[in-house]
């Protein structure tokens, strides 16, 4: 895995390089790219504001706690330990947040144990869904979106799934 | 998505207005705070990959690597727009790599161009593959359990891979299972 840092100055390396030889005005371009950059940031940021806004609600008004009150015993019959379940329910809403939560874990756990590993596989094969879709779908709200939003939440729990029995097997 | 809203933030306000009532402006507030912040960050990083992908796109490699790409995105996106897919095709691959904040502009541009041809499946289909993790090689956590002391922080990588695998399948096979549905529903309401 010593290799991983390195992929990204080869990339720039290379690409870099390659425009220098085709002898494309670097700096010209580089900016005319960077140009973007602001107006994107503007596009997005409403949705963002929105969606962070409501998980932060959703957090700490206890709201979080009592959804995973009631969803551990459905987790246990998929096999996903009680431990990792707030995991499991903050990791669509909020990437700080299930940080957090992750480092909680192996702190009182330990990464290597199964709780750490488990919540460690269910941690990397998920994703923030909702800021994904705030962010995807800026300024797309008259569309329906329960239907992806539904395959994505459905899908990323049955990854958890998979990486809890996987943690047990492999 | 307004429903979705409504009930959270409804529910929220009336566990707040009955633990807490102090509490609530807080919360909101630090939600947008972090907006902001998270905001400012997208702008740095966005600066860096922007500039790289408009230097890919002029040196002609993009169109390449597209063109490389080409016969697996139209099928998986059931589309014939070129540069929709090119831009699709470089989300999946930043995706794989794991460059952090790349996949997103590209991601942005991509569905305005699938859902400008009304191609909702398309963008739909992106979504969930970007919102179901395509990361070959979980960084994040390796790091993460490095800190926190783990003898092998790598070794949850073939268990992380493989739940990826389950977790990207799973959401592509729904996608595709749930669009003759909405279509259909679609053709009812919606403009």
């Amino acid at each position: 895995m010593k290799w991983v840092p390195c992929i990204i100055p080869v990339l720039f390396l290379s690409l870099f390089l390659y425009a220098v030889v085709r002898r494309i005005r670097l700096y010209d371009c580089f900016t005319d790219g960077v140009k973007e950059a602001v107006p994107l940031v503007l596009s997005v940021f409403p949705y963002l504001a929105a969606m962070l806004i409501l998980s932060a609600l959703f957090e700490k008004s206890g709201l979080a706690a009592m959804v995973t009150h009631a969803l551990t015993p459905c987790f246990r019959l998929l096999g996903i330990p009680p431990e990792i379940s707030p995991l499991v329910l903050i990791k669509p809403f909020s990437g700080s947040g299930s940080t957090a939560i992750l480092s909680e874990l192996y702190a009182a756990y330990g990464p290597d144990s199964y709780i750490g590993r488990c919540a460690s596989a269910a941690y990397g094969s998920s994703e923030t869904v909702f800021y994904i879709l705030a962010v995807y779908f800026a300024g797309q709200t008259h569309r329906r979106l329960f239907f992806p939003v539904l395959c994505a939440l459905v899908a990323n729990l049955l990854g958890v799934v998979a990486a809890c029995l996987l943690c047990r097997v492999l | 998505m307004n429903a979705i809203f409504a009930a959270i933030f409804l529910l929220s306000a009336a566990l707040f207005l009955v633990s807490d009532p102090d509490a609530f402006l807080a919360a909101m507030l630090d939600g947008g705070q972090r907006a902001a912040v998270l905001s400012l960050s997208l702008l740095t990083v966005y600066c860096v990959w922007l500039g790289f992908f408009k230097v890919l796109e002029r040196s002609g490699l993009s169109e390449k690597f597209s063109r490389l790409l080409f016969p697996v995105t139209r099928r998986l996106f059931r589309s014939d727009d070129r540069s929709a897919l090119s831009l699709a095709g470089a989300n999946l691959s930043a995706n794989f790599l794991g460059l952090p904040g790349a996949p997103t502009p590209l991601g942005i541009r991509a569905t305005e161009a699938f859902l400008a041809k009304n191609n909702a499946y398309a963008a739909d289909m992106l979504f969930v593959l970007n919102a179901t993790s395509l990361q070959l090689i979980p960084t994040t956590v390796i790091a993460l359990r490095l800190a926190a002391g783990s003898a092998a922080p790598a070794d949850i990588f073939l268990p992380t891979l493989l739940a990826t695998l389950v977790s990207t399948l799973a959401g592509a096979l729904l996608v595709r299972l749930t669009a003759d549905r909405r279509t259909r529903r679609a053709g009812g309401r919606t403009p």
